[in-house]
């Protein structure tokens, strides 16, 4: 696990020029770039709540698709039975926020209630939450009056995100936002608790934390972040289907941190970025042979590579060949200075 | 006798058939360093688990500070004032040796589940975590992860979180387990820091001569069950404890080494 380390002059530098380009990108690239781009920063906020449950609180949900593909549906059927209007968006993000949570809460309460830790609770955890997303995806297949079931929802946005560029902008400024705020809170006092107990949640308890309420928060600031982005994401298509709901959306998620690096946070971002830009590339290829109509097959033995050669993620290479050149220096000053003693 | 902080009535526990702890009552002063002794095998980290709360006992009751404690989760009897450590090293590997120390500094002041300020914002805490990674010699080790210490300062980490803790009372498991001689010494002096401080201390030892002279009082339990107790010197010299004790701890040692 890597430590937060704090943004250095250099990379303050790197990060602005990286965003003057993101802002002119709209102008200079064609209409499919620029929502390719808005589904990259989207997925990210989406990977990255995932990251918190499975990179810093060690926690495996299968069922985490629940959270992604209600915020979906919740702003869908807003707009498609309210109106769709700037304020109905906003409250659709309101609605979002307490569904999350409650849901978070009534995961939380099934899945930690089982304490000992141990591979065997591990698995039964992950099991329920696995129940529990196939829960939510069959209710919402079967409630066709509200949302048309297994054809899926298609529904008209607000005038305000129609337009491909606008919209590619909000997204850009949703991924900031959250990742600020999510970093905020793997930086608070609780996000440290959850490190703990990743790390060993008996130790933790006898330092006198209530760890199961801990997990209990930090499902909830995931699932939140997750309903969010899975809001955004609704917006974006302007329309949802159950296929938002399923495992493979969930897996989704865990695939891009595990390219980017799991419990590194801009992992997801990295991994989101690659993920997204392989898989379309790969899809545009069925133009140059029809070998690429089995594109997943070649999107697979991309995950294995990236798998055997960076176990760790694009971070964790990133973080290691920093740490390198930092140990590198820290051993030329220490023959110097001992070179001068002697 | 002083106040009595911990108290265990006839307290008991059984795997299946094999009854690890047999009925054991024992009383446990404050301000005073009390060592249960005992072979390998003896029960002695069993009882721990029963009194720190672990392991919920078969029969029989813990008293701690005159409140029945048995039936409590571990998590209410630290906030009671408990610390204890661990036989088996028991840190946060991927974080560093200061981390360790700040998490347990956190929960002693009830900092609670901030969610939006940053940790290090904390000023009191970083400070009164630098000291406690003073007194357990691991200054200059601060920024290292747990896991890149060697042993015996993984064992020192240990002891500076329970120690962060404040406990009234502290349950030490073999703190010296494993641990290179020359390391030793440091840690007995580090303990009788901690028990000059005013803090209750009861330890879980199997080498008899490392303790003796740190001790108040011994506690010798022998397949489970209480054998005898009484100041070091006494029973040291006690025949039925050299026949029950040494017997093993020889063997112990042999294997030790071997």
């Amino acid at each position: 696990m890597i430590l937060k380390k704090d943004i250095s002059k250099r990379m303050m530098i790197f990060l602005g020029i990286l965003l003057i380009a993101l802002v002119i990108l709209p102008h200079v690239s064609t209409l499919s770039t620029t929502t390719l781009f808005s589904r990259i920063f989207i997925m990210a906020i989406y990977a990255m709540s995932y990251d918190i449950l499975r990179g810093y609180m060690g926690f495996i949900n299968l069922g985490h698709a629940l959270f992604f593909g209600s915020g979906a549906y919740i702003v869908g059927i807003l707009f498609n039975n309210i109106g769709n209007t700037v304020p109905m968006f906003l409250v659709a993000i309101v609605i979002t926020l307490i569904y999350s949570s409650i849901a978070a809460l009534i995961m939380g309460k099934i899945v930690f209630r089982s304490k000992g830790g141990g591979a065997a609770s591990v698995v039964a955890g992950a099991m329920t939450t696995l129940a529990l997303g196939e829960i939510v995806r069959h209710t919402a297949e079967r409630w066709r009056d509200v949302t048309m079931g297994a054809d899926g929802l298609s529904f008209r946005i607000p005038p305000v995100f129609a337009d491909r560029t606008m919209f590619y902008y909000y997204a850009l400024i949703f991924l900031i936002v959250m990742t600020l705020i999510l970093r905020q809170f793997i930086n608070s006092p609780t996000g440290r608790v959850l490190m703990s107990i990743r790390e060993n949640e008996q130790r933790a308890e006898f330092l006198g934390f209530d760890t199961e309420k801990y997990k209990l928060i930090g499902l909830q600031v995931s699932g939140i972040a997750s309903g969010f982005s899975g809001v955004m994401f609704g917006v974006m298509n302007r329309f949802v289907n159950t296929e938002l709901l399923t495992v493979q959306q969930t897996l989704n998620a865990l695939l891009i941190t595990l390219v980017g690096g799991t419990g590194t946070l801009y992992g997801a971002i990295i991994g989101s970025g690659f993920v997204n830009i392989v898989q379309s590339q790969l899809l545009n290829f069925r133009r140059v042979h029809p070998i690429f109509e089995r594109w997943l097959l070649f999107f697979g033995a991309m995950y294995v590579i990236v798998v055997i050669f960076m176990p760790k993620g694009f971070m964790g290479l990133y973080y290691s060949i920093t740490d390198k050149r930092k140990s590198k220096l820290q051993n030329q000053t220490i023959k110097e200075t001992s070179g001068k003693t002697s | 006798m002083g106040e009595i902080l911990i108290e265990t009535k006839d307290i008991g526990i059984s795997f299946g058939g094999h009854k690890a702890v047999n009925k054991v009552s024992i009383k446990l002063e404050k301000g005073k360093l009390t060592t249960i002794l005992g072979p390998n095998g003896a029960g002695k980290t069993t009882l721990f688990n029963l009194i720190s709360g672990l392991l919920e006992p078969t029969e029989g009751q813990v008293f701690f500070k005159g409140t029945d404690i048995t039936r409590l989760s571990p998590l209410k009897r630290i906030k009671m004032g408990m610390g204890r450590s661990f036989q088996l090293t028991n840190v946060f590997g991927a974080l560093t040796a200061f981390e360790n120390i700040r998490l347990a500094m956190q929960s002693k002041e009830n900092i609670g589940f901030k969610i939006f300020t940053d940790h290090r914002k904390y000023h009191q805490l970083n400070e009164k975590t630098d000291k406690i990674l003073e007194k357990v010699l691991l200054k200059d080790k601060k920024e290292f992860l747990a896991s890149e210490l060697s042993h015996g300062e993984q064992r020192k980490l240990e002891l500076g979180m329970v120690m962060a803790l404040d406990p009234e009372i502290l349950l030490l498991d073999e703190p010296t387990a494993g641990m290179a001689i020359e390391e030793v010494p440091v840690m007995i002096d580090i303990m009788k820091n901690i028990q000059k401080s005013g803090t209750t201390i009861i330890l879980i030892e199997h080498k008899m001569d490392m303790v003796k002279t740190l001790s108040d009082k011994l506690i010798i339990i022998v397949n489970g069950m209480f054998l005898t107790e009484g100041d070091p010197e006494t029973v040291s010299k006690d025949p039925e404890v050299l026949k029950a004790y040494l017997g093993g701890g020889v063997l112990d040692e042999l294997a030790a080494k071997s």
